[in-house]
């Protein structure tokens, strides 16, 4: 540990209400390291991290950065200095090119008439979008093209370019905060590139991430917290599963990680089918079976067509050509899903299953409308409420009230509050795609229960993931996709490996 | 109390701490210069009156998000309409269902035109506020005197006293507090207004909502359209012709959220009309002009989106 610090925390308090997120944390980040930063949802590790990054401040302590004291003004100021962050939700703005994004708020560096600094003049816009593209192809994302609208891109290219955003400016400290979740493999490996670039020049990285191989494989040291404390910094050294495990959760994780068996049997009742379907090039003649009480994984690199797959599933996107039948039914949009008991958690969480400016509350009973309210048109309070509270409890959702917004939930909550909409409705197939994203591991093994649960139950479930180990531990059967098609399906068996899924994949 | 809650708290009742003390300047002033104040209060309900009714229908709309720039124009219609049928009929029960028929039958045109040809509803607003100051002139110019379209006085006389407009007023506010806060359908509307993607993926269908939304905001402008009638049965071309800027200003002066969504509220607008008619008083007995008044309104108008949405900016910002 005999490295420079770069950043230095010391007794940092912060609150949100009555919720503590941080309790007197200090930490150090040394030039030349990878720090990693673990803890269960709601642990502080994105709070303390915004705060570094200027996104909020702290209600105590003091923060160092390079020997001097650190007040960030904002994220942009502390970029300029050298802190940046690349966010764990959407950082970019979807109305304009990819480009305009890179450069927002800077596109003045490409003025042609006027002063640089003064508002008026013109932008040589042929100049940043050459820039902007030799940004992308930097970093290894040469399939974005400059002059894209950032709206046409996928949550992963979206990531991409914010990464590329924040990598203009040369950062001494790069903050990673749970970005890897959002990112197929190749993502993931442009992250890992930059971030052992980084350290290769001495400069310094905090990588906060829920995976914990990941994570282990990745960093240099790593500090556990846990409700707004630090428990313990590991070195590398240090390093062992359990110990992060139980120093994460506060105790020795109990029962299966994954469900514990490898009987991949189901009912023989299609309760929703795939057929024929076409649709541009995510879609081409395909054909799924789901059967009752049955768990399908479905895999693959991320524009291989899964997450399509899941919104036609649902009735959100229509095929171009063939249908989807639910119990023989064709079926005919989100409202008709819905009647068929079927729910869908989305992948992008914040745009598509939630709406971050309302309540828990609200978020949850929307789903259940027409479970609780009287003649399917009267909302009581008092039943509402008792509904929402149930879920809440079920699911253990970390929250002060059902009135909180749920844009003040950390992301595991965030996804229980999504569960808790389609569970609470009773849905009898759920879609569900990367149900763990951003989910820590101690939600994480309750989910899988929960799923496990719920198949022994007859329920159908669909897990579309970019993580093997999840298809693999927790599916019946698990399909393969790629270019739109299958490429392979595998049935529930203890030898299968990610290395027999990866080379269909690619 | 934690300091969160009591922002949210002070922020929910700042509205109505405006209105308080617009209506302690109203008292202040009126007895330093010795007016009528119950007299003025009363005139002060009566012109309310119309704009807090048609506001309070649009809440529906303003909780999707989207504007209807039509609503005064729609009034102005749907009261020339029913002035005409009652001539024929001296019927006020038909007067007033043709008040509220017509006007829900523009706002359903608006909701479905936008949805046929897919457009934001406001763009069809937009439109239609040009069709109906048009329908103003020819319905004047066909079955009126030329420039007027007169109800005889004596038949609305009884109706034209502040408690009558007051009890319509509220039957119509708690109308659309039941609809908003203890049905599916308000649920999904500010559902709708706050996340239009997720509420799709919760099945929940724009079109169907944008067209409750106008039916609503059609039975506050024919309600609106026949207070209208009550309060001036000589109708012309400038009938509600400050309806519809009114109803917008209103809705911003109570609070409601320019963005729709979950914190949308139906009470805005009955606030919103009385603070801003009570400012409109106020500034009479400044003896500022109605030129200078509008340009204070506007002024005012700026500064309550600035202070409302100072907050999501300074979220913004950083990023």
């Amino acid at each position: 540990m005999g490295k420079e610090v770069i950043v230095e925390v010391k007794h940092i308090d912060k609150r949100f209400g009555s919720t503590i997120a941080l309790n007197d944390v200090s930490i150090e980040v040394r030039r030349g390291e990878i720090q990693g930063l673990i803890g269960e949802n709601g642990s502080g590790k994105s709070t303390v991290t915004s705060i570094i990054s200027g996104m909020q401040k702290a209600d105590g302590g003091q923060m160092f950065y390079q020997g001097e004291k650190w007040e960030p003004l904002s994220m942009l100021w502390a970029l300029e200095k050298g802190i940046g962050m690349i966010v764990q939700e959407n950082g970019t703005v979807p109305g304009i090119s990819v480009a305009e994004n890179i450069f927002l708020g800077e596109t003045g560096r490409f003025k042609v008439f006027g002063k640089e600094g003064k508002k008026w003049g013109t932008v040589n816009r042929k100049e940043m979008m050459k820039e902007a593209q030799h940004a992308l192809d930097t970093i290894g994302a040469s399939h974005i093209r400059a002059e894209q609208p950032t709206a046409s891109l996928d949550m992963q290219d979206r990531k991409l370019v914010e990464i590329v955003k924040i990598m203009i400016k040369n950062p001494e400290v790069l903050i990673v905060d749970e970005t890897t979740t959002a990112l197929s493999q190749i993502g993931r490996d442009i992250i890992y590139k930059i971030m052992n670039r980084m350290k290769e020049e001495n400069k310094a990285v905090i990588f906060i991430s829920h995976d914990l191989d990941e994570i282990m494989n990745v960093c240099d040291s790593l500090t556990v917290l846990r409700d707004g404390k630090i428990i313990i910094t590991f070195s590398k050294e240090e390093f062992d599963e359990e110990q992060i495990k139980t120093s994460m959760i506060g105790r020795e994780m109990q029962g299966d990680y994954y469900r514990g068996d490898y009987d991949g049997s189901c009912g023989d009742e299609v309760v929703l089918e795939v057929k024929d379907a076409n649709l541009g090039d995510q879609l081409k003649n395909f054909n799924l079976q789901i059967h009752k009480g049955e768990i399908v994984g479905v895999g693959g690199l991320s524009h291989c067509g899964m997450h399509t797959l899941g919104k036609v599933l649902f009735g959100a996107c229509k095929p171009q050509s063939g249908s989807v039948l639910v119990r023989g039914r064709e079926l005919k949009g989100e409202a008709d899903a819905m009647k068929e008991q079927i729910g869908y958690a989305a992948k992008d969480r914040d745009v598509e299953s939630l709406c971050l400016n309302a309540s828990i509350r609200d978020n949850i009973a929307v789903g259940g409308l027409d479970r609780f309210a009287v003649h399917n048109f009267l909302v009581l309070p008092g039943k509402e409420k008792k509904y929402v509270q149930k879920q809440i409890d079920d699911l253990s959702v970390k929250c002060a009230e059902m009135n909180q917004y749920v844009s003040a939930l950390s992301g595991g909550n965030k996804q229980k509050v999504v569960f808790g909409k389609w569970i609470g409705r009773g849905s009898e197939i759920l879609i569900l795609d990367c149900p763990t994203r951003g989910v820590d591991i101690g939600v994480k093994q309750a989910m899988y229960q929960l799923m496990y649960r719920m198949k022994k139950e007859g329920k159908s479930i669909v897990i579309i993931s970019e993580e093997m180990a999840e298809l693999i531990g927790m599916a019946d059967r698990l399909i393969v996709m790629k270019d739109g098609e299958i490429k392979k399906e595998f049935p529930r068996s203890e030898s299968l490996s990610e290395s027999d899924m990866i080379q269909y994949m690619i | 109390m934690k300091n969160s809650k009591i922002k949210k708290y002070i922020m929910n009742l700042t509205p109505l701490l405006g209105l308080a003390v617009l209506f302690a300047a109203f008292l202040i002033l009126g007895t330093v210069q010795d007016i009528n104040i119950s007299y003025g209060l009363k005139s002060i309900l009566s012109q309310s009156v119309v704009v807090a009714v048609v506001a309070t229908g649009a809440i529906f709309i303003y909780t999707l998000g989207s504007f209807d720039i039509s609503l005064g124009a729609s009034t102005a219609v749907s009261a020339l309409i029913g002035g005409i049928v009652y001539n024929k009929t001296e019927s006020l029960l038909v007067m007033t269902l043709v008040c509220i028929g017509v006007a829900v039958l523009v706002g359903l045109f608006n909701s479905v035109l936008a949805s046929v040809f897919n457009l934001p509803v406001f763009v069809t607003t937009i439109a239609m506020l040009s069709v109906l100051n048009a329908l103003v002139l020819v319905l004047i110019k066909v079955n009126g005197t030329g420039s007027q379209i007169a109800v005889p006085a004596a038949a609305v006389r009884s109706l034209n006293n502040t408690t009558f407009k007051m009890v319509v007023l509220l039957i119509f506010v708690l109308l659309c507090i039941f609809v908003f806060s203890f049905t599916k359908i308000g649920r999904m509307q500010k559902f709708l207004g706050g996340n239009p993607v997720c509420a799709k993926l919760s099945g929940i269908s724009e079109k169907k909502m944008a067209i409750i939304a106008f039916v609503m905001s059609g039975i506050g402008v024919g309600l609106g359209a026949f207070l209208s009638i009550v309060y001036a049965p000589t109708l012309t071309r400038n009938t509600a012709s400050s309806v519809g800027m009114d109803v917008i200003i209103a809705i911003v002066f109570g609070g409601m959220p320019v963005s729709g969504g979950a914190r949308s509220k139906i009470y805005a607008a009955v606030i919103g009309a009385f603070s801003m008619t009570l400012l409109s008083q106020i500034m009479v007995m400044f003896n500022l002009n109605s030129g200078i008044g509008q340009m204070v309104k506007a002024a005012i108008f700026i500064l309550v989106v600035f202070l409302a949405t100072s907050g999501q900016r300074g979220k913004m910002l950083p990023r």
